[in-house]
């Protein structure tokens, strides 16, 4: 599937020569909509977190099972057919993944504090 | 976009994790007057974080919008694709001799 999906690309793209391959607006707009998911999941993780009353080590592993629940559950939105939404897979597992981390850190000391200290 | 169904339910979500804290608090509260220690969240708790995770989970997936095909060649790209070989069309044949019935696609 890859390699035909590949192999079939260069070959339109040698012979239009100017005709992109992929629609650039479409993937933007995919990867905006992937942000958004991430982002969102990153902040309901670390209330989460921090209701659980989580320190330390463990609250890093919740935020990274989070994402891979959030990774396969937007790969199930693209309908298991990754490759006529995305250039590849890491877009759609690895985007995003760090950039979320700081917004979770904030909410999860935000929700401990609120719940366990005050 | 107004208030879809998957907003509703990332709200109810939101609304239910926000009720998990209360509940905590409250536990907390009970525990300082028992002089017990801290362990853990009661089961209602958990369970009440694990409802709002999933609400959340299917709003934060289905509300930011659907997936567009990155495929030039797909059915959905067609009329997206159409200004691309606007270089190609050609007004200026014998068709033009013919009146144009412009009332015909209003009516539609």
């Amino acid at each position: 599937m890859v390699g035909h999906n590949e192999s079939s690309g260069k070959k339109s793209s040698e012979a239009t020569n100017d005709v992109p391959t992929l629609n650039a607006e479409s993937l933007q707009s995919n990867m905006k909509i992937i942000y958004y998911s991430r982002t969102f999941m990153s902040i309901i993780g670390g209330v989460i977190a921090g209701i659980l009353g989580f320190t330390g080590l463990s609250g890093f592993v919740l935020y990274f099972l989070i994402m891979a629940v959030t990774s396969v559950g937007l790969i199930a939105k693209a309908g298991f057919q990754v490759h006529s939404y995305f250039d590849s897979w890491n877009q759609i597992i690895l985007d995003g993944v760090l950039g979320g981390l700081l917004s979770f850190v904030l909410f999860w000391t935000f929700a401990y504090d609120i719940v366990h200290i005050f | 976009m107004g208030f879809s169904l998957g907003f509703l339910v990332g709200i109810l979500g939101v609304l239910i994790l926000f009720h998990a804290a209360y509940s905590t608090v409250q536990y907390r509260g009970l525990l300082k007057i028992m002089e017990e220690e801290f362990s853990g969240p009661p089961i209602t708790v958990v369970a009440e974080l694990l409802l709002g995770l999933v609400l959340s989970l299917w709003a934060g997936l289905t509300v930011p919008g659907t997936f567009l095909s990155i495929h030039p060649h797909s059915e959905e790209n067609r009329i997206v694709a159409l200004p691309a070989n606007l270089d190609f069309m050609i007004f200026n044949h014998r068709g033009k001799v013919f009146p144009v019935e412009m009332d015909l696609k209003l009516k539609h």
